[in-house]
């Protein structure tokens, strides 16, 4: 049969989970910011803290310790570490770095004779990195966590995962204030839908 | 809607981010093959069901997806202690009924 | 007509903005700030309502949300409105409301007379009593019922409004604004602390707004203006009239409806029309008031009844008197501020009927000073009148407020104020299971014992002066706030004399006799009525409230409770405190749906889960099925296909040439450590100890009950690294299910488990050409069937994307899985569908899927099983290792007499005799369809399609002892009289050896 192809040039192999949101604005001063911040490496890190060769080597790879602390991030130029549970992280590095980084790991780790028992897991392609901005941000996010995002519980740097309207999210504060969110892929138009109807209020622009 | 801490994220979260998976302690048998269907039935369908303090399972679901207990009270709904997995409860019905003869004889005392 | 009862000055309205409105089609004027109801009543509108069983003419009592009466039809159209009280919608211009009951209307109503000439014949229990029997009756007399009773109704139009729900949290809430709350939230604002302070108002000052007392010297009212604007200076104070705490759960969890345009219109012009407030609040103070108790006497319910503090309070905030001649029934002192209300309204204050014989109290003087008739130890026994008050027979008491003692006389007026005392607003605190407790000094139930956080401040505690109420107020606050407080209000001289508790006037004759004594207006339930109850043995007041209805409905009670519980404690022979009380639940007002549901409704109910290829099948026509929160292609039917031709065409290609189906759905779960082996020896059926690198293996998990809960293809990447997949709607509890054995029972094993289902695409192209299309754009792989057999895995390079490909097969055909990252899906799929053209490779979905794995028997986790099929129940003896050493889950349970049962539902084949006919999914199967219903069931029908290529339907199902049963027939038979037959055969209906998948 012929198909129909989308929007989709040759060469062109990747479309990031929201890439079909083009940037535009709906609002001359629009209340909500949305950014993607496509194409990034994400890997899922797995090992025991307690284990100093481990932790030890991964900070030689990273440039920075892992955060042991709950809910905390440690961020290095590109890259930037969630503390996600007590033997799990997220390692965000910069696009198309992962599979490097995923091999300087596991080197790492071996050379330090650490306990072998680690994961690393590339999930890059499983979700995205969102950035939302803007005067509307807290209210845009009272509508759509159960969790507390005012200052006094979610300082800068601080990593919570919880609910985002009827998904999950990883969400991190950034020093400008501004909002990281971790979506699924396969959440990210339900996502976006839902970002576009509770932002309706405020203006959104897509950056 | 509970607000239940996390022993692993040290935090207390809202009941959205978790979900119940039962009774704690309920310990799988070292050798099934061994013992009779009695027993096995009762570690497959038998549970405690108490009015008061009740030891149970959570799961941080849209959270660190760690299981953890927690000690609860089945009737008022409080959260006595959250404890991680391999950790034993500090608070049982026990404690809570020596505490309160305890009190209840300070009264009188 | 004008505003009858309006003053030419005072109150808080703005008489500069006139406002018109329509009652039951007549036009009236009100102003700016009214409610519906003072607006009402200042144009003298008497009857609002009928009741609700007797169909009596019913006028407003309270003030607020006691309301019971005056429920509203408000708007017109898809905006209209059912049931909100008049006495809490605030006024606007063009404003439209009629009655929600009265046929053929409020006024002149026919059911009335139903009322009056079956009134007696309908004592508590008389739908039960008179419609129990014939049982196939209760439909038909349902219908008749329903349409008597009820108030409101909803439009069937869409809603025009949108509403929204925001989630908040704070260190301190307060439930209402009155002075307590004002207190509480002054103190914990200045503290620092997050504060939220609600109040169900328009404006922030409860009883302040309608006191003529002073607080340290300043109006009340003025005071309460300035704690507003101190309060909402404040940057943590977060304070929202029109907004009502409705609802408190467990851990410090309140709900809020903010209205936040229903004081405009009858629709929102722009935003959100309500929104709910789920508040987690660290801490939080109730001072949520009292509400004032009617008194029960003869016919208490006509129009021109109201609460004595309801009348002040028309008079002093609305600028309305609602009536000329009043007569004043009280049994404390709050009553005799309603009479000097009414008289320098410039009134007439008929008499102050006080039921105890020698009230003494500061504004019992000041009455006498003013020169207000009181008459001591007297009770109004009965009002006189028909559609409105006419009189009131007062006649005189013994002191406990028992027995008439004389004869009674009439008072001649058009408006009873009854004072009857305070009943604290304690169903928010009831909202947590806790039960309020009876306290005697305050004559009224209080919250009672909590695990909340909870702190209780003015009326809602039985602190009914205003000084207490600060002073309670801004120690709650400091309280909850962690803080101290020195400060403390005075509001000069506030004593009063003791009130009495009378719950019931008494009358001349018997209550059962006398004229009807109401206590729940809005549910019609008569003092007669509760004393019937206790007669006929109902001891409970649980059962008393479901056998009477009383504190039912929208009502909750508010009014009536506590007269009704103190006449069961009296008929029973108890006190009220042994009695108790039954308890309140949310909502404490009623919440729309509308605001209940929010923003989860149309697309965003529930996520819809998109795969990467998504656009494609969009564009490409396909009709999509939901499975779990996936849509996946359900078929792409071409033009002037039916969906039977697609399926064929579909089908077909598979067989004959390559289709393709979009796989990413399925959960893939990525397993990392030296013990992964182990691990999926203990959770999956079978065996793992020797799978090698580089091959796949079926597995089946059960529960360990040894019920089949999922399958699904694990393939070995490396000798610690395994990829498990699990079907497309059963990934997350597969996943909690592998993290819950290792977190509880086997931490020592050393294996990790991440989600991949997001992180890869899967195509999936089967056919006898799939190779071929493969093989256009694989290099780097030897895809002969030598080197790469069936169930072998590779990684390779596809169309230039590093891949991982699995020679695995779902539909018995030879057939390839490539798994790309899903940034690279919808490239991938493209690249595929291109390199097939030449072999018309057809993208197939879901449905074709479905048949084709049920022509070669191959079973769906959760279609074909249900929760109680083992491996051995559909046939999969083979995929149960019979030698693992670790017992693994579910292993033992095979060995139950239950399970080892013979005559268990066994999953067999079933092959239609009529070979053109599809057998519908879910009929139950039957081996003798001509006995009498009953019928002994045997099993249904869980699989059923037609095939194509073979020529006929083909079904699965479960039957009894069914593998035992080969060859024998089986009837369906069906709600439209046909009784379909089949043979019980083999499952697998196509290539039986299996050669397809392994060429």
């Amino acid at each position: 049969m012929t198909s129909v192809s989308t929007n989709f040039s040759a060469g062109d192999m990747m479309e990031s989970p929201l890439h079909h949101h083009v940037a535009h604005t709906n609002h001359s001063d629009a209340g909500i910011v949305m950014k993607e911040d496509k194409f990034r490496g994400h890997l899922n890190l797995r090992g025991n803290p307690e284990d100093t060769a481990f932790t030890s080597a991964v900070e030689s790879v990273l440039g920075v310790a892992l955060p042991i602390t709950a809910n905390t991030s440690v961020r290095s130029g590109d890259t930037v570490a969630y503390w996600l549970c007590p033997n799990e992280w997220l390692l965000i590095v910069a696009s198309g770095t992962q599979g490097q980084v995923e091999a300087d790991l596991r080197l790492a780790v071996a050379n330090k004779g650490a306990d072998q028992h680690i994961a690393i897991t590339d999930i890059s392609s499983g979700q995205t990195l969102v950035n939302l901005s803007g005067s509307g941000v807290a209210e845009l996010l009272q509508k759509s966590t159960v969790y507390d995002c005012h200052v006094s519980n979610f300082p800068v740097g601080k990593v919570v995962q919880t609910t985002f309207a009827k998904t999950g999210t990883t969400m991190c504060k950034l020093e400008d204030g501004s909002m990281d969110l971790v979506i699924r892929r396969s959440f990210s138009d339900y996502f976006f839908l839902w970002l576009q109807d509770a932002s309706e209020e405020y203006g959104l622009q897509i950056a | 809607m509970h607000h239940i801490y996390c022993p692993y994220c040290e935090e207390t979260r809202e009941e959205e981010e978790y979900s119940y998976t039962g009774e704690a302690h309920i310990e799988r048998p070292k050798d099934p093959a061994s013992i009779t269907d009695e027993a096995w039935g009762d570690y497959l369908f038998f549970r405690s069901n108490p009015r008061g303090i009740h030891h149970e399972m959570w799961f941080h679901a849209a959270g660190c997806r760690r299981y953890f207990n927690a000690t609860r009270d089945t009737h008022s709904y409080q959260i006595h202690e959250t404890y991680k997995m391999g950790e034993l409860p500090t608070i049982t019905a026990k404690t809570i009924a020596a505490d309160t003869l305890a009190a209840q004889q300070g009264d009188a005392s | 007509m004008s505003q009858v009862n309006r003053l030419a000055t005072g109150g808080r309205i703005d008489r500069a903005k006139p406002m018109s409105f329509t009652f039951n089609g007549k036009t009236y004027q009100g102003f700016d700030g009214d409610t519906l109801a003072s607006a009402m009543l200042a144009n003298g509108v008497g009857i609002v309502g009928r009741s609700f069983k007797y169909s009596r003419a019913r006028g407003i009592l309270g003030h607020g949300a006691e309301e019971p009466n005056a429920l509203m039809q408000l708007h017109k159209g898809n905006a209209t409105v059912p049931n909100p009280r008049a006495t809490q919608v605030e006024l606007f211009d063009g404003l439209t409301a009629t009655s929600t009951n009265g046929w053929p209307n409020a006024e002149f109503d026919i059911m009335q007379w139903v009322g009056i000439i079956g009134g007696k014949l309908m004592p508590p229990g008389f739908y039960y009593k008179t419609f129990m029997a014939p049982q196939k009756m209760w439909m038909t007399y349902e219908k008749f019922i329903r349409k008597a009773a009820g108030f409101g109704k909803l439009s069937l139009e869409p809603d025009p409004d949108t509403y929204d729900k925001l989630n908040v949290h704070c260190d301190v809430m307060v439930v209402g604004a009155g002075p307590a709350g004002l207190a509480a939230a002054l103190e914990a604002g200045r503290s620092g602390k997050r504060v939220i302070i609600v109040d169900e108002q328009n404006e922030f000052g409860g009883t302040l707004l309608g006191s003529k007392q002073t607080v340290d010297g300043v109006d009340a009212a003025a005071w309460a203006e300035q704690a507003t604007s101190e309060l909402a200076g404040m940057a943590n104070v977060t304070a929202m009239p029109r907004t009502t705490a409705f609802g408190y759960y467990d851990h410090n969890f309140l709900c809020a409806l903010e209205r936040r345009t229903d004081h405009i219109g009858p629709v929102a012009l722009a935003g959100t029309r309500q929104r709910v407030h789920r508040i987690r609040a660290h801490q939080v103070v109730l001072a949520t008031g009292a509400i004032e108790r009617p008194l029960v006497f003869g016919n208490n319910d006509l129009p021109g009844i109201m609460l004595a503090n309801s009348v002040s309070t028309y008079i002093n905030r609305y600028a309305v008197v609602p009536g000329q001649r009043c007569v004043v029934m009280t049994t404390n002192d709050s009553g005799y501020q309603t009479a000097l209300d009414i008289q320098s309204a410039g009134r007439t204050v008929v008499a102050v009927v006080d039921s105890r014989h020698a009230p003494d109290g500061r504004l019992v003087e000041a009455a006498k000073v003013a020169g207000i008739q009181v008459m001591a130890g007297h009770g109004v026994i009965e009002a006189q009148g028909g559609k409105k008050v006419t009189g009131a027979i007062v006649a005189p008491l013994d002191e406990a407020g028992d027995k008439v003692t004389g004869a009674g006389k009439t008072l001649s007026c058009d408006l009873i104020a009854v004072a009857g005392g305070w009943s604290p607003v304690v169903h928010l605190s009831c909202h947590t299971g806790s039960r309020p407790v009876w306290q005697e000094d305050v004559a009224g139930f209080v919250p009672g014992p909590t695990i909340q956080n909870q702190h209780l401040a003015g009326a809602v505690a039985g602190e009914y002066g205003l000084s207490q109420a600060l002073n309670a107020g801004i120690q709650a606050g400091a309280t909850a706030a962690g803080t101290e407080c020195a400060q403390v209000f005075n509001c000069g001289d506030e004593s009063e004399g003791a009130a009495q508790a009378l719950y019931l006037v008494p009358h001349t004759k018997p209550i059962s006799r006398a004229p009807k004594q109401f206590v729940d207006f809005q549910n019609d339930v008569t003092a007669a009525g509760i004393e019937l109850a206790a007669r006929e043995g109902f001891q409970s007041i649980e059962h008393v409230k479901r056998y009477t209805a009383m504190g039912f409905g929208t009502d909750q009670g508010k009014t009536g409770n506590v007269n009704g519980m103190a006449i069961v404690a009296k008929a029973l022979n108890k006190s009220i405190a042994e009695t108790g009380t039954t308890i309140f639940r949310p909502a404490y007002t009623p919440v729309t749906f509308g605001a209940i549901g929010g923003r989860d409704i149309g697309v965003l109910l529930d996520p819809a889960r998109h795969t990467a290829m998504h656009p494609w099948h969009v564009a490409n026509g396909a009709e999509f099925e939901n499975v779990g929160q996936w849509k996946r292609p359900w078929y792409f039917p071409q033009a002037g296909e039916t969906m039977q031709q697609t399926l064929n065409r579909e089908c077909l290609a598979v067989r004959n040439s390559v289709g393709m189906l979009d796989a990413s759905t399925l959960g893939k779960i990525d397993i990392q450590g030296k013990d992964a082996r182990e691990f999926l020896n203990r959770v999956y059926t079978n065996a793992w100890t020797k799978l090698a690198p580089g091959k796949c293996r079926y597995g089946l998990m059960l529960k360990e009950d040894g019920m089949i809960f999922d399958d699904g293809v694990t393939a070995c990447l490396s000798d610690h690294h395994f990829l498990m997949t699990t079907t497309s709607g059963g990934a997350a509890a597969v996943l909690a299910w592998l993290e819950l054995w290792h977190q509880t029972e086997w931490p020592e094993l050393d294996v990790y488990f991440t989600s991949v289902t997001d992180q890869w695409a899967t195509c999936s192209f089967a056919g006898p050409n799939s190779r071929k299309v493969l093989e256009k754009l694989c290099t780097d792989v030897d895809l002969s069937a030598e080197a790469m057999k069936f169930m072998d895995y590779r990684e390779g390079t596809v169309a230039g994307i590093k891949s991982r490909i699995f020679r695995i097969s779902f539909t018995g055909e030879l057939s390839f899985e490539v798994n790309v990252p899903a940034d690279q899906g919808h490239y991938m799929w493209q690249k595929l569908m291109e390199a097939g053209e030449e072999f018309g490779i057809t993208p197939y979905g879901t449905e074709s899927m479905h048949v084709l794995r049920a022509e070669k028997g191959f079973i769906i986790a959760g279609q074909d099983t249900d929760g109680s099929m083992t491996p051995y129940d559909c046939l999969m003896g083979w995929a149960v290792g019979k030698t693992k050493t670790f017992s693994f889950l579910g292993e033992r349970s095979f060995t139950r007499p239950d399970t080892a049962r013979a005559d268990r539902k066994q999953l067999v084949g079933l092959k239609p005799k009529d070979p053109t006919v599809v057998i519908p999914e879910g009929s139950q199967i039957v081996m003798d369809p001509n006995q009498p219903i009953p019928m002994d069931m045997m099993g249904h029908v869980t699989s059923s399609y037609w095939s194509e290529c073979l020529g006929h339907g083909i079904a699965m199902g479960t039957v009894k002892g069914g593998l035992a049963r080969m060859g024998e027939t089986v009837y369906c038979p069906l709600a439209d009289g046909r009784v379909l037959a089949a043979e019980i055969c083999s499952p697998v209906f196509y290539d039986p050896k299996g050669d397809h998948h392994h060429d």
